[in-house]
């Protein structure tokens, strides 16, 4: 029997749905596994009987508490795809805004439309069982997440910082050429593409489980960014995560 | 007798990228209400980028959205490069050139393949079309991957693109690269002439419908216009890019948290079909014999005809990347030194970058300080720019479709809205408006 | 020595490259840094670098390796690699005496055919040191120079290259591809001699006291916990520091199944003990769950524990983890001087260590690949125990001894470390307990009789049977440890006559997770063994008549001779401390309590580094030990 399953997208940029799209072919060999029955993006057919709800973007507003509870009463597993689902990704940017400021700039008497609160990861309103991380997400991460869930398996997600990843891609490390990085707390997984394609790691999977941050703190500081600076960076990703505080 | 009423209450429409909703009420013969209303929750990209620094403003307004993060990115930097006087090399320029192609040819082709054909074919979604027919299927996977290993090689990723940075590129594709790339260019001609052979089949699925509206697109004299140009519209003369404001006059309406614009009549289109309107004489000659299969030229006023301006726009790219990378070639590909950045010394100032994405023209207008963090900034976003096309397009369609049966009538009005290949998220990316 | 002009040797290198035989690799500038990577010319070659990024061990023990790849109907393949043999330019001594070491260590006991293959089958040609990082303390650990380990070494005099034969591999490919090749005159030959004695000069970190005080000093220091946690406060487990190193070699395995969910790959990949979840096991025990801890194991692994095996401080002074330290804790040179200038003050004396005899034997190769079993019975025995037995596909046993484990591999879903729980007495067929903690484990629970599952081993050091024999046997079973006792303990009554007294002792947490039942209640029926049973705890509405207590509230009641007696205990890790104790109340010896201890075995055979509990592999020297041997490991118990 086919697990059924089911795509939700809220607050977010779609580019998480675009990946598992540029899937390609592969596609084609994971429809052979599973059954969509919702998907809106892509299919007209809507059905409530899932097995696996995949949900990208942030909760942004009250109203959307209740489609989550709704999805989550639905599935048995919820798995939260992309940055804005996982950890709040840089919709919760928004959140270091004074709220009378951006309320002042918003409509004003048509407040129903700004039903908006701080922006945060699902599982902020409801208990999600797997994580991909990423903005976007890394669609072969996902592909070995969906084969574990049809193998009964906990995917495995690593620990441990980008700098393991940067280390075995040669890289050379982002603070040794002048720049700022954040991947020695942010969680692998991407296989440091950011850094092997000339730039840096900007957080966006999120912290590890136990981040020596204050050590992190240190080493910016070390290298020449102010307090604020790096509060600024920390704001960027880990936002929610409660960081930048 | 008199007519049923009919309500049509289409929530979160399937088979567009975002969430809106459309409502009509039917009584009597005459149409009550007809509403496109975006429920999209906002997300204040605008807020957010005000007080970051210029360097960081491409990758926070790259996540505007997914599927055209090189436009965004694109439109970011020349916005950047502009307020600050950043040059970029000669080099440089033709591979922004090429990322942008590598997005059309992504997103359309996306479009088309998945979003609008199971409409021709009948059918929920492209699922079952797999295996019902499996080698089209395969062909618009093929160019869509292909049109992806062309931004992975050009930009690094498809969607956030890790490369285009102010100034240039972090890391360059080889030559090697390239011209591996404009082989498989060439190769795929044939999925092309398939695609277009399909489409043709499938053509009279379109509805035959035409509402005089004013197409506004970049225009170039030299080519067909999508990375720079001044600012064209069919019914007035071009104005530089600069001075867009007095093109888009962004306004609100109640049932919508997305805003709409207004040029010279109540709403005007952008997109593939009205960058086809304005410069179809810049076509490559490959796409210009698709578009005659179908016979299209200026000025067509038929929205649904977007879907097919969008695929001759796909051979266009394909053909015009074939030219770009040889004039790559012939020069030599000049490599730079790993992990390179430009000089660049921050300063204050103000610089709007308008580049064309699939779904239309794209403005980003930022302000910096002394110390390069940016004060204000304002992004027009192409689907904005359609919302009160699209309503209007729907009051004048109805009448025409308002004796066929609800079902016929929910598809028609979706079908038009998915011609516009809205990005609805994109269009929610701010809030900033003052009453009066 | 031969003597090159440096453009002949530019033209030496484009022949090799032009031949096409090999894949020819060598130190190129990557932005600031250098690194090793396949050259297209001569004219990449930075042979005049510092240090290179990643050290050359990347060519023989790869970032990422595919082990075999398995297809579920068809067996398990390994590839033979159709890569091309490489000539690797540019090797610095250090880097060359880290590969000898590795040598070692992938000989051991067990060869590994995967490096094994790549390193017979390269050519190396070396450079003498021409700049050194300021993190570089290779002079100092004797490493700057060397005269064996190369195929050729290359000295730079100026115009000139000096080129140093190391053997007749390295012999011929000079005399084949390079031109104008002449003997060194005396004149040069003493330049050489001269650069070499300026490279022992070279670099500025210095050790305040001689290397050979390292095993020693670190030994005094192991428990001065104060110590650990400063050095390691500003840690952030990112492993820079063991991944860029060129004698470290711990690795993980994953299965890589495809998308038929029933072909793929088994891939081992770099691993590195600083970060936090190396030690951690399926049930979710970490068994160096602290910043200091794992910190110090680096060192002692470094500076002790592979001394001790092989007569080597595993560290060559290359730098490479000092400078790629953010947090600037990682320089071995500053940590030796602060503890050598600690320890001095406090008045303990160092006495320099001896290398100890070392003689390596090679067995037989690694087996890396499974062979194919079928599940012929399975038994749920608990809520979270089956009992699965277990045939070879191709009919050969198993022949383990008891205590022993094997890796059991569920294709595509990983391989898990499973004690065998039958005799080797019982024949054609044997038995394991499993319990659904991993994945690996909650797939084995769901599958059925004529499965196919991959078996390796028996692995790891069982119980010594002979030397149990005529003794009175005490067996303490705490929960699932009944599972590796059991072995032994069918074993013993299938050679009961051979034995003397035999009592065991089992208790679980609740009646429910009582094992191997119907085996409990035959013992009732016997007469030649004692056993006692009793549960933590019984909750309402559930039968039991034994005893409710922890258990060792069983052992003070057992009648027993200590001289005579051996205690064989297997269960949680918690409570060995506690039987042990009671234990040591009945006057039994030290040596008398034998142990089987649970670590995270991925590889089975040494090398991984997972279950390492500070020395000791568990997967080789375990996991059955003498508490006489490991009272004193201070991350046994």
């Amino acid at each position: 029997m086919k697990p059924k399953v089911a795509f939700f997208d809220f607050a977010g940029c779609e580019g998480d749905e675009l990946q598992i799209a540029n899937l390609e072919e592969e596609l084609l060999s994971l429809l052979g596994h599973v059954e969509v029955v919702s998907f809106r993006e892509v299919m007209k057919e809507h059905s409530n009987d899932y097995d696996i709800a995949f949900i990208e973007g942030s909760c942004t507003r009250l109203a959307d508490e209740d489609r989550l509870k709704e999805i989550r009463k639905n599935a048995k597993i919820v798995v939260a795809i992309g940055a804005c689902a996982t950890i709040g990704g840089i919709n919760s940017l928004k959140n270091y805004k004074d709220p009378d400021e951006v309320g002042r700039i918003v409509y004003g008497d048509k407040a129903k439309l700004f039903d908006t609160y701080a922006a945060r990861p699902i599982d902020a309103v409801i208990p999600v069982d797997v994580y991909v991380h990423g903005c976007p997400i890394n669609k072969e991460e996902f592909l070995h997440v969906v084969k574990s869930l049809l193998m009964g398996k906990k995917p495995d997600i690593p620990n441990y910082p980008v700098c393991v990843e940067c280390k075995k891609n040669e890289n050379v490390c982002a603070f040794e050429r002048g720049e700022f990085c954040v991947g020695t707390v942010t969680r692998a997984g991407c296989n440091s593409c950011c850094v092997n394609e000339g730039t840096i790691c900007w957080g966006c999977r999120g912290l590890v489980d136990n981040p020596n941050e204050n050590s992190h703190k240190e080493v910016l500081l070390k290298y020449g960014l102010t307090v604020d600076e790096t509060i600024n960076k920390f704001r960027l990703y880990f936002a929610w995560q409660g960081r930048g505080k | 007798m008199s007519k049923p009423e009919v309500n049509i209450s289409l929530h979160h429409v399937t088979r567009v990228e975002g969430h809106g909703n459309i409502y009509v009420n039917l009584k009597d013969g005459t149409i009550k209400k007809c509403e496109w209303n975006i429920s999209e929750a906002p997300r204040f990209f605008e807020a957010m980028v005000v007080g970051r620094q210029w360097n960081e403003l491409h990758h926070i307004t790259s996540r505007i959205c997914g599927i055209c993060s090189i436009g965004h990115v694109l439109a970011s930097l020349k916005a950047t490069e502009a307020a600050m006087n950043i040059p970029i090399s000669e080099q440089d320029l033709i591979l922004r050139k090429l990322a942008l192609h590598g997005e059309n040819i992504q997103s359309h082709v996306l479009h088309i393949g998945y979003l609008v054909l199971p409409d021709l074919m009948g059918v929920g979604s492209v699922i079952p079309l797999a295996s019902t027919h499996p080698e089209e299927v395969k062909t618009v996977i093929r160019l869509h991957r292909l049109a992806n290993d062309m931004s992975n090689m050009v930009c690094g990723r498809t969607t956030h693109p890790q490369r285009l940075i102010p100034g240039g590129f972090a890391k360059l594709p080889t030559q090697k690269e390239l011209v591996d790339l404009k082989k498989r260019l060439k190769d795929s001609i044939p999925d092309l002439q398939t695609a277009a052979n399909l489409f043709k089949t499938l053509s009279s699925g379109f509805p035959d419908f035409q509402r005089e509206t004013e197409f506004i697109a970049l225009t170039d004299p030299n080519e067909y216009a999508l990375y720079d140009g001044e600012l064209g519209s069919t019914d007035s003369k071009s104005v530089p890019a600069s001075e867009y404001l007095s093109f888009t006059n962004e306004y609100i309406v109640p049932q919508s948290t997305a805003k709409r614009a207004k040029h010279l009549r109540d709403s005007y289109m952008v997109g593939a079909l009205a960058r086809l309107n304005i410069n179809y004489d810049k076509l490559s000659p490959l796409a210009k014999e698709v578009a005659e299969m179908f016979d299209l030229k200026p000025v067509c006023h038929n929205p649904f005809m977007n879907s097919i301006a969008q695929l001759v726009e796909v051979v266009h790219s394909v053909e015009d990347s074939i030219r770009l990378i040889s004039e790559l070639e012939a020069e030599g590909l000049k490599p730079q030194p790993d992990y390179f950045r430009p000089e660049i010394k921050p300063k204050s100032g103000r610089g709007v970058g308008a580049v064309e994405v699939p779904r239309g023209i794209l403005f980003h207008d930022y302000t910096y300080n002394d110390s390069g963090a940016c004060t204000k900034a304002n992004c027009v976003i192409p689907t904005n720019q359609n919302h009160g096309n699209i309503e209007l397009d729907m009051k004048a369609l109805l009448p025409q479709v308002m004796d066929k049966p609800k079902k016929e009538i929910e598809l028609t009005l979706e079908m038009l809205v998915r011609a516009y290949d809205p990005c609805i998220s994109c269009s929610t990316h701010y809030l900033n408006v003052h009453f009066e | 020595m031969k003597i090159i002009a440096k453009q002949d040797l530019a033209g030496f290198v484009n022949s090799l490259i032009k031949d096409g035989a090999w894949e020819v690799v060598g130190v190129k500038s990557k932005g600031d840094k250098y690194a090793f990577g396949p050259l297209d010319s001569a004219d990449e070659l930075r042979l005049d670098y510092d240090i290179t990024l990643l050290p050359p061990k990347k060519y023989f023990f790869p970032q990422r390796e595919t082990l075999f790849s398995f297809d579920v109907a068809k067996g398990v393949f390994t590839e033979t690699s159709t890569a091309k043999p490489k000539i690797i330019i540019g090797v610095a001594p250090y880097d060359l005496v880290a590969l000898l070491h590795m040598d070692e260590v992938f000989k051991e006991a067990k060869s590994d055919p995967y490096y094994a293959e790549k390193r017979n089958s390269s050519i190396i040609i070396g450079i003498n040191i021409q700049r050194m990082t300021k993190w570089n303390f290779s002079a100092v650990m004797g490493c700057a120079t060397i005269d064996h380990g190369y195929d050729l070494m290359l000295t730079d005099l100026g115009a000139k290259y000096a080129v140093e034969i190391g053997s007749s591999k390295g012999e011929q490919l000079l005399a084949k591809y390079a031109k104008n090749v002449r003997d060194a005159y005396a004149n040069e030959v003493q330049m050489v001699g001269r650069k070499k004695h300026e490279i022992m000069n070279m670099g500025q970190q210095k050790l305040d006291f001689s290397p050979d005080l390292i095993p020693e000093l670190l030994n005094q220091n192991y428990s001065n916990s104060q110590f650990w946690e400063k050095h390691s406060e500003k840690c952030l487990a990112c492993g820079s520091c063991v991944l860029v190193c060129p004698t470290c070699y711990c690795f993980d395995v994953r299965d890589n199944p495809d998308l038929t969910l029933e072909r793929g790959e088994r891939v081992r990949t770099w691993d590195g003990c600083l970060l936090e979840d190396f030690a951690k096991v399926a049930s979710g025990e970490n068994f160096r769950p602290t910043k200091p801890a794992r910190y110090r194991h680096r060192y002692f692994k470094k500076g002790k524990y592979l001394f001790d095996r092989f007569g080597f401080i595993s560290c060559v002074g290359c730098g490479r983890c000092g400078s790629n330290c953010l947090p600037d804790i990682a320089s071995p040179v500053k940590l030796f001087n602060d503890m050598y200038q600690e320890t001095l003050k406090s008045g303990i004396e160092i006495t320099p260590s001896t290398p100890p005899e070392v003689s390596i034997t090679t067995e037989d190769r690694i087996d890396f690949v499974p062979k194919l079993a079928t599940i012929t019975r399975k038994v749920p025995m608990t809520a979270n125990e089956t009992l699965l037995e277990i045939q070879f596909n191709d009919g050969s046993e198993l022949n383990h001894a008891p205590g022993q484990f094997a890796e059991v591999s569920v294709f595509g879903v990983g391989e898990a470390p499973v004690s065998i729980s039958s005799s080797p007495t019982k024949k054609g067929s044997f038995e394991m307990c499993v319990r659904k903690i991993g994945g690996v484990t909650t797939k084995l629970a769901t599958l059925n009789k004529g499965d196919i599952i991959g078996v390796r081993g028996p692995f790891g050091k069982g119980f010594d049977v002979d030397l149990l024999k005529g003794k009175d046997l005490l067996f303490i079973a705490g929960g699932l440890g009944i599972a590796p006792l059991r072995s032994l303990f069918n074993y013993v009554l299938d050679r009961r006559s051979e034995f003397g007294k035999v009592t065991i002792l089992y208790g679980c947490k609740e009646p429910c997770e009582l094992l191997f039942s119907e085996e409990v209640d035959s013992w009732s029926k016997r007469s030649d063994i004692v056993h006692k049973l009793t549960v933590d705890r019984c909750p309402a509405g559930e039968c039991w008549e034994g005893n409710i207590g922890l258990i060792t509230t069983l052992i003070p009641g057992v009648d027993l001779e200590p001289e005579k007696t051996y205690a064989i205990l297997c269960g949680p890790p918690t409570m060995y401390k506690f039987v042990i104790k009671e234990l040591k109340q009945k006057n039994i010896p030290d040596d008398h309590i034998i142990m089987s201890l649970e670590r995270r075995m991925k590889c089975g055979v040494g090398k991984c580094g997972h279950c390492q509990i500070n020395h000791i592999y568990v997967c080789k020297e375990g996991p059955v030990f003498n508490y006489a041997n490991i009272k004193g490991v201070p991350e046994a118990l």
